[in-house]
């Protein structure tokens, strides 16, 4: 997922960290800033330089009149109207409705694709059974499907929970079955040796050794959901984000379409920032790596 | 603590029963449809608390023979006995320590070594003794909080070999323990090893390409010869030379062996 792994880059840094002692040593050895790359905060700003200058880029092209005023409002503009938004808070309600939509379709889908990713993970007959319509579904945007569901669920909030769940749950089913049917074959083994029963091998190899693969379906999963709530706010809705970017366009009042995009992306952002956020707390061996010695 | 002190003698007495009893045991894998064979005929007996040292060139089922011993593999041919009762699957009083440490990367030291514990009968505060006994004799005690990846790979392999050692098993397996490691660090875990073997009372199999390290540990060695795994000889390695690595014993011992691996020493030496 594109939005996913561009957002992915600190996680070099991260797992240059949770390196071997031997590794940190040499780290040590070339100084603080090493060969492995930016400082946390030099890669924040590398981050944000490039936004920040095709926002001078726009800022100047506006100024001297270079696009028209109708099709790329200046920057002072979409400012504008983004206190009057803020102001008379539809903005606000705009935003809660889509973030509503997306946090219970990614729940749902959360929910489905953990349990049915598990099961293809651990039984190659649940996989084998699930697996080809799954791949299937996946090669066919949920857009697709639209018309068909609208048909069987109507058009109101429970198809676009449905749309956005199901977007959700196809990255999060592989991922999760990924996750575990990738487990070290060693671990395994170790596991026998030490006579592990059933429970101590899914608490002790299989779900950590699953939880990054995990992690990344579900971080997929999530900027699936962001995209198809606009897309299904666009098709049939009267409130949220996309609903925002129709209208805008519908009236030709460009600035509204693009803060519509720019709220998406930060909202998008924001989450998946927090998905991180658990992600690191899930793993604490992967945290704070230093050396003890 | 009062582990039992074993302190075996190379010549031990001939009535006792083997505890480890290796009879006409072959192996063969499937290969492209055709079978291969990777031991052929090995009969071996280790009398208990003794520490046997087998050596081979890569290739020669050395790794092979200590995954029947474990229970990991029973499809071969031949019988494997401990303590006269047939190897039928993993079992408690076997551990083994691998060539890379096996460490769950998400589990700190003591989880990692307590984890060898989890069905050992013992109550939880038993298990957290165990775990720093263990910690202790290998030196790492300070290290219980720190996850594996903040190890150098010698502390890791220490980590591994209190793991196995742990739940007290009365057979240690040990698959090139140290081969991923540098000169150093092997030269001093070999030291720690035959110390920690021989107070903890454990009967040892060593698997290893080093002679120097097979006849530094063992009380005997195993020589194998490749394609397929044969016993080539045994050999019955002096006090002497277990003793000290300068020692002519060690020095004869080990050309012998490199002799029977086939390593020509008059090149060796010109070099």
């Amino acid at each position: 997922m594109s939005l996913a792994e561009t957002l992915d880059k600190p996680a070099f840094d991260q797992s240059a960290r949770a390196g071997t002692a031997t590794a940190s040593a040499a780290r040590r050895r070339a100084g603080r800033r090493g060969p492995a790359g930016p400082t946390p905060l030099g890669s924040v700003l590398l981050g944000l330089s490039f936004p920040f200058a095709l926002l001078v880029a726009w800022w100047w092209a506006a100024r001297l009149g270079l696009v028209p005023e109708q099709i790329l409002p200046a920057p002072a503009t979409i400012y504008e109207t983004l206190s009057s938004l803020i102001a008379d808070g539809s903005l606000t309600t705009h935003l809660e409705v889509s973030t509503h939509r997306v946090l219970v379709g990614f729940g749902l889908g959360a929910l489905f694709g953990l349990v049915f990713g598990a099961a293809a993970g651990l039984s190659p007959t649940v996989r084998a059974f699930l697996y080809p319509p799954v791949q299937a579904v996946a090669r066919v945007n949920v857009l697709a499907w639209m018309p068909l569901l609208t048909l069987f669920m109507g058009i109101d909030e429970p198809l676009k929970y449905v749309v956005i769940g199901w977007s959700a749950a196809i990255p999060i089913i592989l991922g999760t079955a990924r996750g575990i049917e990738n487990v070290s074959p060693a671990f395994r083994e170790l596991g026998r040796v030490l006579h592990f029963n059933t429970r101590d091998t899914l608490r002790l190899v299989v779900l950590p050794g699953a939880v990054p693969s995990i992690f990344a379906g579900l971080r997929e999963g999530l900027a699936n959901a962001w995209q198809t709530l606009v897309l299904a706010e666009l098709f049939a809705s009267f409130e949220g984000l996309g609903y925002l970017m129709t209208w805008g366009r519908q009236l030709f009042q460009l600035d509204l379409v693009i803060i519509a995009m720019i709220v998406v992306a930060l909202a998008g952002l924001a989450m998946d920032l927090g998905l991180r956020w658990v992600e690191r707390r899930a793993q604490p061996w992967k945290r704070g790596t230093r050396d003890v010695h | 603590m009062n582990a039992p002190f074993h302190s075996p003698s190379p010549q031990a007495p001939a009535t006792a029963v083997p505890a480890l009893d290796i009879r006409h045991v072959s192996k063969a894998f499937v290969v492209d449809g055709k079978a291969v064979e990777v031991l052929a005929d090995i009969s071996l007996s280790v009398e208990a608390g003794s520490f046997v040292s087998i050596v081979g060139a890569s290739g020669c089922g050395k790794s092979t023979l200590l995954r029947l011993i474990l229970g990991l593999d029973l499809d071969y041919a031949g019988e494997i006995h401990l303590d006269g009762r047939p190897v039928e699957g993993p079992g408690p009083e076997r551990s083994i320590v691998f060539q890379e440490h096996r460490l769950l990367p998400w589990l700190t030291v003591e989880g990692n070594v307590g984890a060898a514990l989890l069905h050992s009968g013992l109550d939880a505060a038993a298990r957290r003794r165990s775990v720093a006994e263990h910690l202790e004799l290998v030196g790492l005690e300070a290290f219980a909080k720190a996850y594996p990846a903040q190890l150098s790979g010698g502390m890791a392999q220490r980590v591994a070999i209190a793991r196995a050692l742990a739940n007290r098993p009365r057979f240690l397996l040990l698959d090139e323990p140290l081969g991923a490691l540098d000169a150093l660090t092997r030269l001093r875990l070999q030291g720690e090893l035959k110390r920690i073997v021989a107070y903890e009372g454990a009967t040892a199999v060593l698997v290893t390409h080093d002679v120097d390290e097979a006849v530094f540990l063992g009380h005997r060695i195993v020589v194998l010869h490749p394609r397929p795994g044969r016993i080539a000889a045994v050999l019955e390695v002096p006090e002497e030379a277990r003793a000290d690595r300068s020692s002519p014993a060690f020095v004869a011992l080990r050309d012998r062996v490199l002799e029977l691996l086939g390593v020509s020493l008059g090149e060796g030496r010109a070099r």
